[in-house]
């Protein structure tokens, strides 16, 4: 009988013990950030422009991981994004839903009418991704290579100076070293 | 180190330049060792300014890591003339 008894506790301990150590396991090594999440965003095109309906990439790909959002939103993303997110979360492939706008056919960047921009700085704030320079009551500048065309900046301009237009911007670099290791040529 | 940005923005052309300061730095150092100045003769100190962020602070101003040191252009109009300008347009 006593043997029993015994079978009963040692393997009662055990797994109590093994209980305990998995829940604070669980409770303490917690992933920082939801892996799934982490993968659709990488997908997402990163124009933080909101036209989701989310403030941004990343409150979207959270909102397809967990499952509270279709992956059809994204009109930067377009079509190609879509299938990508489709094939990823095994879901039926779906077309773009036009209640969150169009897919735009080429790359889009905004543009300062400086005869007109007047130094409100309320288009610096608008950008979700700091590509506009400038301050209150001097010239407002976006720097091409960083905007996204989001068109986040357009309507808070109170004078209209701001319009997207295609992205034809060269990509300017600007290697310095080498410039400095010219300015040292005699 | 300090890693922070210069940037001077032109229409069709931005420069934005990479740095790394030692710790204490002001605005000052990083204009200097951006170089940007001698590299545009045109930026003037009497209708330019320079800020970090679209905040203008003067030139003893500490950087901190993660700055954008920018350096503002003049508008081309006069705000309230335009405004006077445009309502008299309107009405």
């Amino acid at each position: 009988m006593t043997m029993v008894w015994t079978t009963w506790i040692i393997l009662g301990g055990m797994a109590s013990a093994i209980g305990v150590a998995l829940s604070l396991a669980g409770l303490l090594l917690r992933p920082e950030e939801d892996a799934l999440t982490i993968r659709i965003e990488s997908l997402l095109p990163q124009t933080q422009c909101a036209q989701c309906g989310y403030p941004g990439c990343r409150p979207y790909a959270q909102a397809i991981a967990q499952g509270d959002a279709p992956v059809n939103r994204c009109p930067p993303g377009g079509q190609a994004l879509i299938e990508q997110l489709a094939g990823m979360l095994g879901l039926e492939v779906q077309t773009l839903d036009p209640h969150y706008g169009e897919e735009p056919s080429v790359p889009q960047r905004a543009q300062i009418n400086e005869s007109r921009c007047i130094g409100c700085a309320l288009c610096l704030k608008a950008c979700p991704v700091d590509a506009i320079i400038g301050a209150p009551r001097f010239m407002h500048t976006v720097i091409a290579d960083q905007c996204t065309g989001c068109a986040l900046c357009i309507a808070p301009c109170p004078v209209d100076c701001i319009s997207l237009h295609a992205d034809e911007t060269p990509r300017w670099q600007w290697p310095l070293p080498q410039l400095a290791k010219l300015r040292s040529v005699p | 180190m300090l890693r922070v940005e210069a940037a001077y923005a032109m229409p069709d052309e931005q420069i934005i330049i990479r740095l790394e300061l030692k710790e204490g730095s002001t605005v000052h150092d990083v204009l200097e060792q951006s170089e940007l100045l001698q590299r545009y003769p045109e930026i003037n100190a009497t209708d330019s300014a320079i800020g970090i962020y679209g905040r203008v602070v003067p030139l003893d101003h500490p950087i901190r890591d993660g700055d954008r040191v920018e350096i503002y252009r003049p508008l081309t109009i006069d705000p309230k003339i335009e405004r006077r300008s445009r309502s008299r347009r309107s009405a």
